[in-house]
């Protein structure tokens, strides 16, 4: 027979090497690990640039680096933290979850899964290393924004575009692969509406990414060969009748859902931390499950909110400011949500608890500088300054890192059999919590004080200087927080064993385990509510009591 | 007792936002809460929007943080054991559709608001009796401004204007320059300087004085240092500047190649032309090219390595003033 477990194919001895049988893995776990792991690696390389940048601003007229390094230090770290860390983080937490959540052996495809992976680690290469292209790295920003990305010298412009190719392609057979894993392979008597709210997240990140990454692939290619063929093809060289502002209108098609790619995500994490910590259901599941799709929805549409100074129209520019504040609503349905899911709750402090909580006090606010942008004479005034970096910082580092260390806490155990040490991971949590206030709320004032973004240095001594300062004191507090969560990681190979369901959970992945078998699951019970492992203590209890 | 809970919160939520928006308000425009003092008609549309928007924002911020941190204390596990149920709550269509609606009608007040304010400040105030409106040029190329008055003087990086008097700006860069945006914060928003599109803006200064800025669009090394001032004097004393400085750049004695050389070469080169300020620029001091005006005119007019061709699109004077303030102010037969 063909599923009899004797005729499958034997596994050949190297497979299963310590290092070989990482290199050819098709286990959704290990991708996944690989995926975390590589993106802890480029969060600690991009991080760096972030301090080295914190260090040229701490004071003013300072020669720490030059205005070009500088340049390519904020456009490597950008770069960087969005397709390096952010999403492919989440790519990573989402490959060894989702299959666990809904109760499936594996996803869809296993070898896709592997070559999405490898080629993420491709890209990352070439990224590292066009470092060392002629002329440096590319140095215009994350955005390369024409005619200034065509006429960079050297090849760093070249790589930086190959590297986010690459990266493209590994993205879109991830998400395909998502999508497919999810519609297909949900476990018996698993609903749409039982589905947990992570998956539901990555379910519409992994839509948003195949309707939008080919956008960001044209841009590319437009640039690519403008730079290479600069006789022969005029997309933005206003010159021969090209158009600068087409470029930001296909980047930012791309670019703004890309900011929700990497926010729903972190959402879903927090969706399922909250509840079990509160020792309640979810608030309102299905207005969670509904905002995620609306956000993902709307976020195709206000894309030119990015472009208030290009000279728009005005009736362009109501419409992308009243689009983009209709995204508030969903927001903040989400955000009341959550609050009362911590209402006539039990809670416990644990540093996942702690990460969720200090999120949803950051994101709010973060959320809510977004109007003064969205207000469009209003970013007339603050676009393009340490305003814009403040607000993308809270929603970023304070929404989507805060919640992904969040959830590293919270799947720890699961992912590897143990648990982090508490004490260590607190320490951590306040020194990240601390320096991360320290060091972007003060760039909302520099900002409004008339700091421009991505300069290399500025010229006022007084308020301007002492906000940059205490910004650059922060970012190190920050870094030591990560140093102290990384010494956690470590120290977690000598844990305690963490069992099958440390936290008291709810959701499937807590039913196997911890790590899982590489098949997941001996046997997985009928899903009969959001909450499946709620479900079976009580019934555990109730026999108990019999 | 729970239904005290909501009133206590309610009254200190309210009380705390009284407080935040007095504190916001003495800090206004001081200290970076808010935008630059207002100098012009536009600027003051823009703050005027930005603390309505502050004030609903601090409001729901206040609320919604009190909340959290109420909930924080008072539901926390105290005695009870880690895994005791909290309530079994699944959800409320009546709160859903309260926060629903709430944050619509709140969105909907700052849509009206700024809809208010934006002709006064998008629309270009109609010319007062007296003093007619005076309409610059501004080019923004790597790394400096170029102004050009209606009667054709050029200025370069400090622009002057009549205070009361509207000034109209048409803003763009020539089409082998990158996208530059200007930015002058007390004289209203940013507009962004594209190669092959001209944008339009506006300022009035309401007092006489110097208003900095710079290009707020990542333009390349010297982003940070292409800065931009404009200089507010009574009218009567900014229509004899213009005068005097066409009949001075007619006769070749303007500062313009002094102005020229601060703005486009200065800021690699030195203001003493000592070279290497950025980007490894060569030393001008002592320099023989400097006694080769056709020599620099070539130079400027194409750009070298990473020198951009700051004087590509020059007119023949322009460039005359600035080989003749090189030759004066390096050259060897100085």
């Amino acid at each position: 027979m063909a599923a009899d477990v004797g005729s499958a194919p034997a596994v050949p001895a190297w497979h299963r090497g310590r290092v070989a049988g990482w290199l050819v893995t098709v286990d959704h776990k290990r991708i996944g690990i690989l995926y975390i792991a590589t993106a802890g690696f480029f969060f600690a390389l991009t991080g760096f640039l972030a301090l080295l940048i914190r260090t040229q601003l701490a004071q003013a007229d300072q020669t720490i680096i030059t205005g070009n390094s500088y340049n390519e230090a904020v456009t490597m770290h950008g770069t960087g933290m969005v397709f390096l860390v952010v999403v492919p983080i989440l790519a990573g937490l989402a490959n060894f979850l989702v299959p666990l959540m809904i109760g499936a052996g594996d996803m869809a495809f296993p070898r896709l899964n592997a070559l999405s992976y490898w080629l993420y680690l491709f890209a990352g290469i070439v990224f590292s290393l066009s470092f060392f292209a002629k002329g440096g790295a590319a140095n215009t920003g994350w955005t390369a924004y024409p005619p200034l990305s065509l006429q960079s010298v050297g090849n760093g412009q070249d790589l930086w575009i190959l590297s986010l190719h690459i990266l493209t392609i590994s993205s879109m057979t991830g998400a395909i692969n998502f999508i497919v894993t999810i519609q297909n392979m949900r476990t018996r008597g698993m609903t749409w509406t039982r589905l947990p709210l992570f998956v539901w997240s990555i379910y519409v990140y992994a839509w948003l990414l195949l309707l939008v990454l080919p956008a960001l692939s044209a841009g590319l290619t437009a640039l690519l060969l403008e730079r290479q063929f600069p006789g022969t093809f005029h997309f933005f060289a206003p010159g021969e009748g090209g158009s600068p502002v087409l470029y930001q209108h296909v980047f930012w098609f791309f670019g703004h859902p890309e900011v929700y790619i990497m926010i729903l995500p972190a959402m879903g994490i927090v969706s399922e931390i909250l509840p079990v910590f509160s020792r309640k259901p979810i608030f309102g599941y299905k207005a969670i499950a509904f905002s995620t799709i609306a956000i993902g929805f709307f976020s195709l549409l206000v894309w030119a909110h990015h472009m208030f100074t290009v000279g728009m129209s005005t009736p362009l520019n109501i419409w992308f400011m009243l689009a983009s504040m209709v995204i508030a609503v969903p927001t903040g349905m989400k955000i009341f949500n959550w609050l009362a899911t911590l209402w006539r709750g039990n809670l416990s402090f644990d540093t996942p608890m702690l990460f969720a909580v200090a999120f949803l006090s950051v994101f709010v606010f973060g959320g809510l500088t977004g109007i003064y942008l969205a207000a469009f004479p209003v970013d007339w005034q603050v676009h393009d300054t340490y305003f814009v970096v403040a607000h993308f910082h809270y929603v970023l580092f304070g929404g989507a890192v805060f919640a992904i260390l969040g959830g590293l806490a919270y799947w720890w155990p699961k992912l590897f059999g143990r648990m982090l040490d508490e004490r260590t991971m607190k320490l951590s949590f306040w020194l990240t919590f601390v320096g991360f206030n320290l060091t972007f709320f003060p760039q909302h004032m520099a900002g409004l004080l008339g700091m421009p973004r991505r300069i290399f240095t500025y010229y006022d001594t007084g308020l301007l200087q002492a906000y940059n300062m205490a910004s650059t004191i922060g970012s190190f507090v920050m870094g030591a927080g990560m140093l102290v969560f990384l010494f956690a990681i470590v120290r977690s190979r000598n844990g305690r064993r963490a069992g099958n369901d440390p936290w008291l959970a709810d959701t499937l992945e807590w039913y196997t385990t911890s790590p899982p078998p590489p098949h997941n699951f001996d046997s997985v019970p009928y899903v009969s509510s959001a909450r499946p492992l709620y479900d079976l203590r009580r019934k555990l209890k109730e026999s108990n009591a019999l | 007792m729970t239904a005290l809970v909501p009133v206590k919160l309610l009254a200190t939520a309210g009380a705390a936002f009284v407080v935040l928006v007095w504190a916001s308000q003495a800090l206004a425009g001081n200290g970076g809460f808010g935008p630059v003092p207002p100098e012009s008609p536009n600027a003051e549309g823009i703050s005027q929007s930005y603390w309505f928007i502050t004030a609903l924002i601090l409001g729901i911020l206040v609320l919604v943080e009190a909340l959290l941190i109420t909930f924080l204390i008072r539901f926390r596990r105290r005695g009870r054991a880690r895994d005791a149920d909290g309530a079994q709550i699944h959800g409320s269509t009546r709160l859903e559709t309260l926060w629903t609606v709430g944050p619509v009608l709140i969105l909907f007040a700052v849509a009206v608001f700024v809809f208010v304010k934006l002709p006064g400040i998008k629309d270009v105030p109609t010319a007062a009796a007296g003093q007619p409106n005076l309409a610059v040029q501004v080019t923004g190329r790597q790394y400096y401004w170029q102004f050009e008055y209606p009667n054709g003087v050029i200025a370069i990086d400090e622009l002057r204007a009549p205070v009361g008097g509207v000034v109209e700006l048409a803003v763009t860069a020539p089409d082998y320059d990158v996208i530059h945006s200007w930015w002058i914060p007390a004289l209203g928003g940013k507009i962004d300087a594209i190669p092959g599109r001209v944008n339009h803006t506006w300022f009035k200064a309401e007092r006489a004085g110097v208003f900095s800025g710079q290009c707020a669009e990542l333009c390349g090394l010297n982003h940070a240092t292409m800065l931009a001032r404009v200089e507010a004097m009574p009218q009567a004393e900014f229509d004899t500047w213009l005068t005097e400085r066409r009949a001075q750049q007619d006769k070749g004695t303007s500062p313009l190649g002094r102005e020229a050389y601060a703005g486009a070469c200065a800021k690699c080169h030195g203001l003493a032309g000592q070279g290497k300020v950025a980007a490894n620029a060569p030393q001008l001091q002592g320099s023989s090219l400097v006694n080769d005006p056709a020599g620099i005119a070539a130079l400027l007019r194409e750009g070298k390595n990473q020198m951009p061709p700051v004087g590509r699109d020059w007119s023949d004077a322009e460039m005359k003033a600035l080989t003749d303030y090189l030759k004066e102010s390096f050259g060897s037969g100085s």
